[in-house]
């Protein structure tokens, strides 16, 4: 067998542990299991709406696995996803509102400028949140695994405070500041759900990323640094830069998906809108196995069970709780190398550092 | 005065947990599972508890479930050849769902539940029974890890599994012994936290598990060093919550500070073993 049919094979383990998991949970916690399942499984297929919604989640879990899969190339991990998507979403917001007090930005061509920079401003924010931990790995050698999720961890609780403190909007319901200028928001594709025109941006950034780390000599100098440093050393390439240069991308990328959210979305910085996407962000790299191509189809796995999670909430009795068990067995067993090169090793090929 | 006392209160449970990350660690696994271990021992216990309507029997009972639960994780991570970090990471995650889910399905909700069968623990000095339970561990854990054979072997482990290999020993066995060690200790943590507020509140124990790990490394994974690391934070921990009060700090802020304080030690923990390495 193959490279390629055994990463299939294991896909296709992954998916059938998910799909029986789904099912013995339907059974244990609903008094009508058929009916939680069929919506779990079928619910987002029924109409345009959930289609749409489904579609929408995908696009931040694309961005998510993007981010820690380039992270992976350059050698690092990237735990603090929550913080960075908050943070990009947060500063874009704030960058936007700013923006939009001037008249320069109230048209269509304004607005989509003003869209563009603040965009901009917040992935450098979550960059550079996300920068400073691969910085930290760099000079003192601190495992920015560890100080990504701290720094992350610290950082939604500050933004949490900014949003309900002095950004608040007071006339709104939600806990959330006021919303962007109109004139910025992303167009909507599929109406009557949240779909926009981020779903396009994310499959466009699928396409250039997988283009430059295969592609171009900057790409190829980071998976490099991130598959053997000292080889690289002897490559003669800048290994310090290649060390938080993959940190600083990925907050950036996690960061993009965050405001493109608030753009496309929420048109706002709703407090605790990032909960969950920065770890299941994360589920969808190990399944892809940080292949930028195959994000996609794990980006679409996650947003399934997460929309069909919620569909069978809201028509059934089971908790939404439901997808936070599944997405957990799931990242557990996409780190299991048993579905990976465990028999890719026994039969004689070469162990690759993933 | 008031800010050493509620110190020592928040002490235990991270004290306790930090010994369990210490047998651990001495065994050669990073165990980042102590969050999911405390809340699974908090919930555990409080549900035995609550069933039973007796503290001791609960905290039993939770020892019993927080170690099968570790020692399975550990299993399957052995069996399915798991990257440990993510195992861990999963069992974190797993571990809230699965409390937030069991919890809605025996007590109907998500949130605090209240047990009314439940007696207040016994305070000394504003202190429950969990502090010298927790200093008693450490002293425990001084003693065996330096003068028993078991213990003895278990850092050898940590330090070089191979010779304790040929001499025809069984890593693995150690290495299970101390995550079930690790449960118990986490588990009697997290009923510290439970019993200390009288009820189950979800996000009590959140953050503590990560804190309990950096003090396993601060205190240089010797068990005095951690007593006088989870001092430290405790001590910290306790000022911002008075400071709280005192200036108005928002308390979002104190959420995060945790979180902040155990970055900074871990820089400056970096920044001194790269000191230490260069007069190699």
């Amino acid at each position: 067998m193959n490279q390629k049919a055994r990463n299939l094979t294991g896909y296709l383990w992954i998916l059938l542990i998910a799909v029986a998991l789904v099912l013995i949970l339907c059974l244990l916690l609903s008094s009508t299991p058929l009916k939680t399942m069929s919506l779990f499984f079928f619910g987002p297929l029924r109409n345009v709406y959930n289609f749409g919604n489904m579609l929408n989640y995908t696009t931040v879990m694309i961005f998510g696995g993007l981010a820690v899969s380039i992270a992976m190339k350059g050698g690092s991990y990237n735990l603090g996803g929550e913080g960075q998507i908050y943070l990009g979403g947060f500063i874009a917001t704030l960058t936007a509102l700013a923006l939009g007090g001037t008249a320069l930005f109230s048209s269509k061509a304004g607005g989509a400028a003003g869209a563009i920079i603040s965009i901009l401003a917040g992935m450098l924010a979550s960059g550079i949140l996300s920068g400073f931990s691969g910085w930290c790995r760099m000079r003192l050698n601190t495992s920015e695994m560890i100080t990504s999720f701290l720094l992350s961890s610290a950082v939604v609780m500050v933004v949490n405070y900014m949003i309900t403190g002095p950004f608040m909007d007071t006339t709104s319901n939600l806990l959330t500041t006021s919303k962007i200028p109109e004139s910025m928001w992303l167009a909507r594709i599929l109406p009557p759900s949240n779909l926009s025109t981020s779903i396009v941006i994310a499959l466009i950034m699928v396409a250039c990323i997988s283009f430059w780390l295969r592609g171009t000599r900057s790409g190829y100098a980071m998976r490099m640094t991130g598959m053997s440093s000292r080889f690289a050393v002897y490559c003669g390439l800048n290994t310090k830069l290649h060390t938080w240069l993959p940190m600083f991308f990925s907050g950036a990328l996690y960061g993009l998906g965050g405001a493109l959210s608030v753009f496309g979305t929420y048109h706002a910085s709703l407090r605790d809108f990032q909960s969950g996407l920065g770890w299941n962000g994360f589920a969808v790299a190990l399944i892809a196995r940080f292949e930028p191509r195959a994000v996609i189809p794990a980006a679409l796995l996650f947003a399934w069970i997460e929309s069909g999670s919620r569909i069978a909430m809201q028509g059934s009795d089971v908790t939404s709780k439901i997808a936070a068990i599944v997405q957990a067995s799931i990242f557990f067993l996409a780190s299991c190398s048993i579905f990976q090169e465990e028999r890719h090793i026994r039969q004689g090929g070469l162990k690759c550092k993933c | 005065m008031q800010v050493l006392a509620s110190a020592l209160s928040i002490m235990a449970p991270l004290l306790l947990a930090a010994i369990g990350g210490l047998f651990t660690q001495l065994s050669g696994m990073t165990n980042i599972a102590l969050e999911g271990m405390l809340m699974t021992g908090a919930f555990s216990t409080m549900v035995f508890a609550g069933a039973t309507g007796s503290n001791l029997i609960g905290v039993i009972l939770g020892i019993v479930v927080t170690s099968s639960l570790s020692l399975l994780l550990a299993l399957l991570t052995a069996k399915m050849k798991a990257n440990p970090f993510m195992a861990g990471l999963a069992a974190n995650l797993l571990a809230s769902g699965l409390c937030l889910v069991i919890s809605g399905r025996i007590y109907g909700t998500e949130g605090v539940v209240t047990f009314q069968n439940l007696a207040p623990l016994k305070r000394a000095m504003g202190q429950t029974v969990f502090l010298p339970v927790a200093l008693l561990a450490a002293l425990i854990s001084i003693l065996v890890i330096r003068r028993t054979p078991f213990g003895i072997h278990l850092r050898a482990c940590g330090t070089n599994p191979e010779a304790v290999t040929s001499l025809g020993m069984n890593v693995s066995f150690y290495r299970f012994c101390s995550l079930i060690i690790c449960g118990a200790l986490c588990s009697i943590a997290g009923s510290a936290i439970m019993l200390n507020l009288g009820s189950y509140v979800p996000n009590a124990s959140a953050g503590k598990g990560w804190i309990a790990l950096v003090i396993v490394f601060l205190g240089n994974i010797r068990p005095l060093g951690i007593v006088a690391a989870a001092f430290i934070f405790a001590l910290a921990d306790s000022f911002s919550n008075f400071a709280q009060g005192f200036w108005n700090i928002p308390a979002d802020f104190i959420l995060a500070i945790p979180y902040l304080f155990t970055f900074v030690a871990m820089i400056i923990y970096s920044i001194i073993r790269k000191k230490n390495k260069s007069f190699r």
